[in-house]
Order: structure tokens, then sequence, then C-alpha cells
């Protein structure tokens, strides 16, 4: 899984039936003090997290083709946790 | 998921049975700069690479595309496709935190 920051979204008329109605979040892979770690992904998104929330990625296909209820969904990022903000850095 | 430009089209003489009458795009893929608007250089030093697409994305879309096991997914028997277009994205709104 990917500790990432959420940094925009994407929106897209034009797609794979699986993603119609899911927002897809444009999330950035950070380390652990928070600096940018390789290029952007974009992951689904059930939480409906807000801008620049830490939240965790699960780079599996099978449980977001369970989330989309879909077996031959070929998405495969999808967001399984917030991450709490409680402003301390994580020890 | 990924976003790429596409910049072409490949089309096979000779093919695997899954790729008979598909359509395959040569898509250049955003980073970080493209994401906040920098303009696309096609064929800039990098990695482009081909999707498949039954979307109907054609030059100059921006598309988001898997890559991987995923991405041979949607067809009904195992295929050799490893990158697959699931999204031509109308509007990318991406704001990283300035600090």
């Amino acid at each position: 899984m990917i500790v990432a920051r959420i940094d925009g979204m994407i929106v897209s008329t034009v797609c794979h039936p699986s993603m119609v109605g899911c927002r897809s979040a444009i999330c950035q892979p950070i380390d652990e003090s928070g600096r940018n770690e390789g290029q952007p992904i974009l992951a689904i998104d059930p939480f409906s997290a807000g801008l620049h929330q830490r939240v965790l990625i699960s780079t599996d296909g099978v449980s977001t083709r369970a989330h989309v209820r879909d077996p031959k969904s070929p998405l495969r990022n999808i967001i399984v946790a917030v991450l709490d903000d409680s402003g301390k850095e994580p020890t | 998921m990924r976003l790429g430009y596409v910049i072409g089209r490949i089309t096979l003489s000779q093919q695997e049975a899954t790729y008979s009458g598909c359509r395959l795009l040569l898509v250049q893929p955003f980073d970080r700069g493209q994401y906040e608007g920098a303009p696309v250089i096609p064929l800039a030093p990098g990695n482009s690479l081909v999707v498949y697409d039954n979307l109907g994305a054609g030059s100059g879309n921006v598309i988001g595309y898997i890559e991987g096991p995923e991405a041979g997914m949607p067809f009904p028997q195992p295929s050799p496709v490893d990158a697959f277009n699931a999204a031509i994205v109308d509007d990318a709104s991406y704001s990283p935190p300035s600090a």
C-alpha cells in the first residue's frame, strides 16, 4: 500500500462502466515527512477525502473490483483509509 | 491509473487474436509539470507507451490508463494486454500545497 496526499481530482464522462459514479482523486505518493515521491497517480476515492489529506492507497485490483462490484473492471488503485492528521509526526 | 496525453495511433498488420480489430493509442505519460498545465512535449525523452482503447480517444485527448495485470481484466479470456484506457479526462483540477 502507498501513503499519498490528495492533490486534486478528475472529471471524466466517457469512461469504463465500472468507473461511473466513482470519484477519482489525483494522489501524490509521499514519504514519512511529507515530501513528494514519484509521479502522481489516480485512485478511486470512496471516502471523499478532502484536499491535501493523507490517504492510504491499495494498488491491488481485487479490493477495487469488489468495491465497484464488477469482476471485469480494470481499475486498480483504491483509497482504503484516510490517515489521521493529528499534527503529530508519525514516530 | 495514470494520466497520459494521446500523441498518435498504432495500426497492426500481424497480431494476436485479442488485438484483431482494436484501437491502439500512442500515449505520452504526464509528469508532475504537465499536471500543473505545462505544455506536453510529444515524444519527449521518456516512456511513451501503447494503450489499448475501446472508448474512442483521439490525438490530443488526455486519458487515464491502467497498467499491469488489471489491464487484461475486461477481456473474456486471459489476454496479453498490459495497458488499458479506462477514462477520457474532461477536466482535471490539480492544486498541490504551495509549501
